[in-house]
């Protein structure tokens, strides 16, 4: 323990603290603003400074490690001075136009400014950029309300490993974006969207998609469906003050009823599904590598858009590991516009599809022509979480004092499996309940079935299944130890790759998701998502899944009426056309640049 | 050839075969090779050199190496002949044959392609008596320039490797470093960190791997000192980080040079192969278990890598973006390990150091920074190029000394230390000693080297928009204080010089500055506003007269005047516009124009002291324009032609202003009152009119025709001369003030300053401008005998010039300083000496000595000691060397003051010279409606001043009574344009005639008899229209 004085007050604190940190501890408000917890600590835009004694210049209190004995001012005459200073300076190269900002009232920026009380603009000089790069279908950079902040940067390098986001030129010509200035759809960048979370200002968001989803649904030739993924219900509800945690399941399809989409579906119905594609895809690599045939493994689990951008990029002879299941949202698509469309009697063409997804990869997803059937899109739009709370606040909608409403079906109804889908670990403990028990017969042998080594934001997990007791279909398979590993953030998932590329990898099943913690900090989710939000939302998951009483996917009876009366089975004919589908070598961009 | 250098002995052996071979020759000739010689062909005439030694068969006695810069940039290529040290300057291929056959085969020093020593002006062959060599003390650059940079063996001859060597076989890691730190070298890359200090902290981190690293990122515009030393001499550095790199504990080293050092990158590279290939660098050194290697990594030229933390990301291959400290490079540095960074200069102190042991170094230098310092002499001074001087010398003994002083003969403005980091010393700090805490503690900072001196002509806002501009560029963009910061500063600083700036803006830009000092993350935030700031300190009223008056003195700020010449003028003369109306024959035109502004342009031609001149764009390429004598032919030529002369004269105001003095100040002023319809009454208290002009200026200088015919033009629009009328005696300066709207009291100096020294009261002591008013006024009388004028300026000089012409048989002049000090005009001196005069410079009077007549003067030898608060020497007597002169008669004519017995001094507000204190914009003194101006406001100065007083008064005194202070000064003349044949012929100044010495000592006929219409004409066309910016 250390003791140090702020603002002449006597506080004690752990070693190895920032000033910040400890002033946070004992509520002493220090204004910072580049400065995000667990993500960027580069001291880049110095709002935070203080005086501390002795020291030749002002603080930096967010880098600045405390010692015993420091003195510390943090609101002197030349602090708020300094503050209020930096603040004007920054402002002076930020565009005055908040209120046709996205970011208007959300902004952290303009907050800031609420605390700084600028009189006037003394500085009217040059703007050092202005330049919009909406290239890609996910994320859109508008380089003139860039405050060069750095957060973003240290998601894209540090966090997820993926490296697109930097500075590049210098001084004041200095704009954060790929090399050689180019665009986001010409580089490796995955469209994971942690940068738009981490974002304070409307520098990079989401690629809006409520324009066209408000025109379709005011088209009346138009059927249009939503359907929302599972971790959109436990972040929702933040969005309309609700503390992180709340699920806002009902009302959250209540409000999509009023908004005046046809069907509400949900994706945990092809969560489910591909649990059961994706189960028989393992057991048949399995089958095939026990008896010497090619098989790849281990198997790497495809629901994640960004995750499967980055392995094109990254890894791309990897590829043949990843597993061949669409991801749900576009399961869910490919049958709302098949099976869906004959039971209706509708032209697929007259159907319009909108996910809600907690993702700006999925905004991606939608567009790759892989993913199409019959020449056409899947899923026509896709909207995230905060699209969402702005279209229902846009369509005046009292969100609180909404009843509960159920999902539509056929392609309604789920299992808890399904909604685990939302975090780190879930798919893989979908596919271990369903396929043990489809193997041996019996439950899943685990408290609450939970694999328990698998959940958590740890970056890598790792559980071994024996099997034992095996039904005799799968004999073969008996006194195997399944080797799974299960990983959120993609510096985990690069780990796991060189391993599979030295050929070193011991597991059989690998889950990846992109973001990390899984979809329920996916980069569509409300502002902020930290830590402990992360584990609120987390926390909400399991409870959906725990409160329901069907928990495994293989006992959803839309599933299994889906299979009786279009797909037949697992694997089948109709669900290789459908939910099946195959990626593309990338490679990453420097490569690509050597060849021009 | 490569070695086998396994063992010390191997070093003896090598430096003993050199040695023998070199005494098979007669000459050994220095070819320098660094940058500023190269640029200038040195490599063509080292070719003729060795070509013309082959023809003359010299080729077994002569032998010639290609050494690094010797430091002379300015006057390449430059050749030294050993063993004698003859040093050539300016060497063409055409004087090197000449040089080969004269010197090498007969023996004879080609004495005029020597050096030429301006100041002296002599040309001294000798480079130990060269004074810019002989202060200098080399350890840094001990071998840069003496030795062939490319050779090991030259290396080793000068003791090379024996140092790293020695080190290896006798001392522990303790041992070196205890020599560093005795040594008290201090980091020389510009904060000055002691570098023992900081090698022991990295000896003491534990790791198993560390880096020494030397930075050689010289980025500061202006500095090559590093650049000198790893070209001149690559080997040292090697061996400098080889003993760092022991002594910390590293086996590796990087040397991070910028890519705009190809020939450093070039000539370290082959260094360190060929150390390598000979088994200096690589494992078991000199049979010890030291293994050490080095690799350079070429940095891409970014300013902020100089900084540690960033020139680290950069060796990394990373972005060199700095981060904030701790943790020190010494605790986590290079790819997260222990590392030791000094610049390039550090290193080369350390084998001087190791050779000859600490105290031998520490016997330089001050009590806190030991050693010397490499400078890069930059800007206006007379010897560019690389210095290298024992601390603690004053900036002045290296501006005026080393540096020869300023060319041109223009003042010393200030220094500049430390690149963009650093600040401005000023004249007033001549005396500092240069070391790291006296430069600190005037703001600036040593930096690493880099010394730009700046003369009279450079805008400090200017400057400080340079260097924040440059900054501005090269910060990485990381923090916002640097990024935006600097860019808000240069933005204001850009319109401050561009005429555009606010009340404030000085403000603002401290404020900027001292914020992004506090809070940038690295040195170069923290340091990017301090040539900012430091020019606010010391220049604060220039950057006030650029946002107030619009007015760039230094004549550099070119979008706020028109020419620099019309810049110059005090009273705003379009001097391009009527040069060019000369140049087409329109010679009325350029009358009319020069008269707008001043109504004294015969006058003006003779006597103005023409500042424009000094500020003619002509003199970058010949000599300036010769603008006071074509003022004056213009002048003269309308006042020959005896046309009737006509101003425009507004209607009557029906108001009254009383003007006290009729002198130029009060003249102009009323000249340009009465044309505005105001009825002027002049008041005058001799029987003639025009003040100074006509009492003060003797008739050779300034005919009284030419006076009187101005003084009439004067008279005609108006203005009523009321000669013969004392204020206070003949008429109450209350009255004054009852029966007038406003008074102009322009009264000059007219009394004579006493030197207070014993027997001034003895007679014959007649004091300067009592004797030229007598002489003027009361008609000429004689004078035999000896007669000293005391003094240096145009009355000491006119008295002088007056005693020679009242039949003086010995005229001397006294003068405490020295010649090109004379505050009189060059021109003045130079016809007074042609006259006959004699001048002792370096004397004072000590006391006049005589019963009641003056009989002798004594006097005393100056000699010159520590520079004053104005730039300049002072000089202090010599004990002892008193001796006497004797004189007829002394005029002492040092300085006048003014007085003003008609006022009660009580009632108004005068300085402690007694001259008025006036509002600078209206000079308005404290009493309500009374203006002052000329020399009783300004104390003693020149005609032209007290010109633009009196039309400035006008405009006051017009705004005072309910006018728009518009003068008015006639009819638009329109100026001709540019001729398009400009051809531009280098052509010096177009003569004029003189009368001759002899037959001008007799009377007092007009010296100077002006241009003839076609040299004026021809004169007029020199100019070359800077006024016309397209």
């Amino acid at each position: 323990m250390i003791e140090l004085t702020i603002n002449n007050k006597k506080i004690k604190a752990k070693e190895g603290m920032t000033i910040l940190d400890i002033a946070k501890e004992n509520n002493i408000l220090i204004p910072h603003f580049c400065y995000l917890e667990n993500v960027n600590k580069v001291g880049s835009c110095r709002i935070c400074v203080v005086e501390v004694e002795g020291a030749k210049n002002l603080q930096a209190s967010c880098i600045v490690e405390a010692r015993d004995g420091m003195v510390i001012k943090t609101n002197s005459e030349k602090v708020k001075k300094t503050r209020k200073l930096l603040y004007e300076l920054m402002l002076s190269d930020h565009p005055r136009d908040c209120l046709s900002c996205s970011r208007n009232q959300n902004c952290e920026f303009q907050k800031l400014g609420e605390l700084m009380q600028i009189d006037e603009f003394r500085f009217e000089g040059e703007k050092s950029k202005n330049f919009i790069d909406s290239s890609s279908p996910s994320i859109t950079r508008e380089l003139s309300k860039c405050i060069l902040c750095r957060r973003c940067v240290e998601v894209c390098n540090e966090i997820q490993g993926v490296g697109i986001l930097s500075p590049q030129n210098r001084g004041f010509k200095t704009i954060i974006g790929p090399a050689n200035n180019l665009q986001l759809n010409t580089v490796n960048c995955t469209y994971c969207g942690q940068c738009t979370i981490v974002c304070p200002v409307g520098a990079i968001q989401e690629k809006d998609s409520l324009k066209e989803v408000w025109e379709a649904i005011f088209d009346d030739s138009k059927r249009v469906i939503v359907q929302t993924a599972p971790a959109v219900r436990a972040a929702l509800g933040e969005e309309f003050g609700y503390a992180p945690g709340t699920l806002v399941t009902g009302k959250m399809v209540s409000a999509l009823k009023e908004i005046g989409f046809n069907d509400i579906f949900d994706t945990n119905f092809t969560a489910d599904l591909t649990i059961l594609e994706e189960g028989h895809e393992f057991l048949k690599r399995v089958e095939s590598a026990l008896s010497k045939e090619k098989a790849v493994l281990p198997m790497i689990t495809s629901c994640s858009p960004g995750w499967i951008k980055y392995i094109e990029h990254t890894f791309p002879d990897l590829i043949e590991n990843l597993s061949t299941c669409k991801s749900p949202q576009m399961m869910l698509g490919a049958l709302a516009k098949s099976y869906y469309a004959d039971k209706i009697e509708s032209d697929p063409k007259d159907i319009y599809i909108v996910s809600v997804m907690p993702c700006t990869a999925k905004k991606f997803e939608i567009t790759r022509e892989e993913l199409y059937n019959d020449g056409n899109p899947n899923v026509d739009a896709v909207l995230t979480t905060r699209e969402l709370a702005k279209m229902i606040k846009d369509a005046g909608i009292d969100f609180k004092s909404l009843e509960d409403s159920k999902f539509d079906n056929p392609l309604g109804m789920s299992s808890g499996a399904a909604d685990i889908f939302a975090v780190t670990g879930g798919v893989m403990e979908a596919a271990i309940r369903t396929v043990y028990e489809v193997v041996t017969g019996r439950e899943l042998p685990m408290d609450k079935l939970h694999v328990t080594p698998i959940v958590g934001f740890d970056q890598i997990k790792t559980a071994d299944l024996l099997i034992d007791g095996a039904l005799k279909e799968f004999k073969h398979l008996e006194g195997i130890a399944v080797k799974v590993a299960v990983t959120s953030g993609l510096k985990g998932a690069h780990k796991l790759l060189e391993e599979i590329k030295e050929g070193k990898s011991p597991y059989h099943f690998i889950e990846v998701m992109c973001c990390p913690g899984g979809c329920i900090s996916g980069g569509g989710q409300p502002r902020p998502t930290n830590n402990e939000i992360r584990q609120k939302r987390l926390e909400a998951i399991y409870k959906e899944d725990e409160d329901k009483e069907m928990r495994k996917s293989h006992e959803n009876p839309f599933i299994l009426k889906l299979y009786e009366e279009y797909l037949i089975e697992p694997l089948g004919h109709k669900s290789h056309k459908l939910l099946h589908t195959k990626y593309t070598k990338r490679g990453i961009f420097n490569e690509r640049l050597k060849k021009l | 050839m490569d070695y086998n250098i396994t063992e010390i002995g191997k070093l003896k052996e090598i430096k003993d075969n050199y040695l023998d071979k070199m005494n098979n020759y007669k000459y050994k000739i220095l070819v320098c090779s660094g940058a500023g010689c190269i640029s200038s062909n040195c490599h063509e005439v080292k070719n003729v050199l060795l070509e013309a030694l082959e023809k003359n068969n010299l080729k077994e006695k002569v032998y010639t190496i290609e050494t690094g810069c010797i430091g002379t940039c300015d006057i390449g290529p430059v050749i030294v002949i050993n063993p004698e040290g003859v040093f050539y300057t300016n060497v063409s291929s055409e004087d090197v044959y000449k040089i080969v056959e004269e010197h090498l085969v007969k023996g004879n020093i080609i004495k005029e392609k020597t050096y030429f020593d301006i100041k002296s002006r002599k040309n001294i062959p000798y480079l130990k008596d060269i004074p810019y060599f002989a202060q200098q003390v080399k350890i840094a650059l001990k071998n840069c320039g003496n030795i062939d940079y490319s050779s090991l063996e030259e290396y080793i001859s000068v003791d090379g490797y024996l140092a790293i060597a020695n080190v290896l076989n006798n001392d522990s890691q303790e041992d070196v470093i205890n020599k560093i730190k005795n040594s008290g070298l201090r980091g020389r890359g510009g904060a000055g960190f002691p570098v023992g200090i900081k090698w022991e902290a990295g000896m003491k981190a534990k790791s198993d791997q560390k880096y020494i690293v030397c930075n050689a990122d010289e980025g500061d515009p202006g500095a090559f000192m590093d650049r000198s030393i790893l070209e001149g001499d690559p080997h040292n550095i090697i061996e400098g980080m080889m003993i760092g790199g022991y002594s910390i504990g590293a086996s590796k080293g990087y040397v991070y040079i910028r890519a705009e050092y190809p020939l450093a990158v070039e000539r370290l590279g082959l260094a360190i192969d060929k150390a390598r290939n000979s088994g200096i660098l690589g494992n078991n050194i000199f049979g010890s278990s030291f293994s050490f290697d080095l690799e350079i990594r070429i940095g891409a030229g970014a300013f902020v890598c100089g900084e540690e933390t960033a020139l680290m990301a950069s060796v990394e291959g990373k972005r060199g973006e700095p981060k904030q400290k701790p943790p020190f490079p010494f605790q986590k540095g290079l790819f997260e390990k222990p590392t030791i960074i000094n610049n390039v200069e550090s290193f080369a102190n350390i084998v001087p150091i190791i050779l000859n042991g600490s105290d031998w170094f520490s016997q330089y230098g001050t009590k806190k920074s030991k050693g010397t310092k490499v400078f890069a002499l930059a800007g206006d001074i007379v010897n560019t190029g690389i210095v290298e001087i024992p601390m603690g010398v004053t900036l002045g003994e290296v501006i005026f000394n080393i540096g020869g002083g300023i060319p041109k003969g223009k003042h010393f403005k200030a220094a500049q230390t430390g690149g963009p980091s650093g600040g401005c010393i000023t004249k007033e700090y001549l005396n500092t000693p240069i070391d790291y805490d006296s430069l600190t503690k005037l703001g600036a900072i040593m930096g690493s080297g880099g010394l730009i001196s700046m003369d009279e002509d450079t805008c400090m806002v200017d400057m400080a928009r340079f260097f924040m501009e440059f900054v501005q560029e090269e910060s990485c963009g990381k923090c916002v204080p640097c990024r935006l910061g600097t860019k808000r500063m240069l933005e204001i600083l850009e319109r401050i010089t561009k005429g555009e700036g606010k009340i404030g803006d000085i403000e603002l830009l401290e404020e900027l500055g001292s914020m992004i000092k506090e809070t940038a993350v690295c040195g170069l935030g923290q340091t990017a506003p301090n040539p900012v700031l430091s020019t606010i300190k010391y220049f604060r009223e220039e950057y006030e007269e650029h946002i107030i008056n619009n007015h760039c003195d230094a004549g550099v700020c070119s979008e706020m005047f028109l020419s620099p010449c019309q810049n110059a003028c005090p009273a705003d003369v379009n001097v391009p516009g009527y040069i060019s109306l000369i140049a087409a024959g329109r010679v009325r035109d350029a009358y009319n124009l020069i008269r707008k502004d001043n109504p004294f342009p015969a006058i003006c031609g003779r006597v103005c002291t023409h500042p424009c001149e000094s500020k003619c764009r002509r003199m970058q390429l010949d000599e300036s324009l010769s603008i006071v004598n074509l003022k004056r032919y213009a002048a003269d030529y309308i006042l020959k032609s005896e046309e009737p002369y006509m101003d425009l004269v507004f209607p009557k105001k029906g108001k009254k202003v009383a003007i006290v003095g009729a002198g130029p100040s009060g003249l102009t002023c009323a000249y340009y009152l009465a044309r505005l319809g105001y009825e002027v009454d002049v008041y005058e208290e001799q029987p003639i009119a025009g003040g100074v002009l006509a009492f003060g200026i003797p008739e050779y200088r300034l005919p009284k025709d030419i006076l009187a015919k101005e003084i009439k033009l004067i008279e005609n629009v108006g203005v009523k001369i009321h000669l013969n009328i004392e204020v206070g005696k003949d008429i109450q300066f209350e009255e004054l003030k009852n029966d007038y709207n406003s008074i102009y009291i322009a009264t000059g100096t007219q009394f004579s300053r006493k030197i207070n020294i014993p027997g001034e009261d003895l007679s014959n002591v007649y004091y300067g401008l009592d004797f030229l008013k007598d002489v003027n006024i009361n008609g000429d009388f004689k004078l035999k005998g000896t007669v000293a004028v005391i003094g240096g300026g145009s009355t000491a000089m006119d008295a002088a010039r007056v005693a020679v012409r009242l039949g003086a048989d010995k005229v001397i002049v006294l003068y405490r300083r020295n010649l090109e000090d004379m505050p009189a005009d060059v021109i003045e001196i130079k016809e007074g000496i042609e006259e006959g005069i004699t001048i002792h410079t370096m004397v004072s009077p000590t006391q006049f000595i005589g019963e009641e007549k003056l009989e002798e003067i004594e006097c005393v030898d100056m000699k010159l000691s520590d520079f004053g608060s104005d730039g300049r020497r002072k000089t202090i007597p010599i004990k002892g060397s008193e001796f006497k002169i004797k004189v007829d008669m002394v005029i002492p004519a040092v300085s006048q003051y003014s007085d003003l017995p008609f006022i009660d001094k009580n009632e108004v507000e005068t300085t402690r010279w007694g001259t008025f204190v006036t509002s600078k914009d209206t000079l308005m003194t404290n009493i309500e409606g009374v203006f002052a101006g000329g020399d009783v406001a300004r104390g003693s100065d020149v005609v032209i001043t007290a010109i633009a007083d009196g039309k400035n008064a006008a405009r006051a005194i017009d705004k005072y009574l309910g006018g728009n202070g518009i003068l008015n000064t006639g009819e638009e003349i329109e100026i001709p344009k540019t001729s398009e044949e400009s051809d531009i012929l280098e052509h010096e100044r177009f003569s004029m005639k003189y009368l001759d010495p002899e037959d001008r000592k007799k009377c007092f006929g007009e010296v100077a008899l002006g241009f003839h219409k076609l040299n004026a004409i021809a004169e007029s066309m020199r100019c070359l229209r800077c006024d016309r910016r397209s």
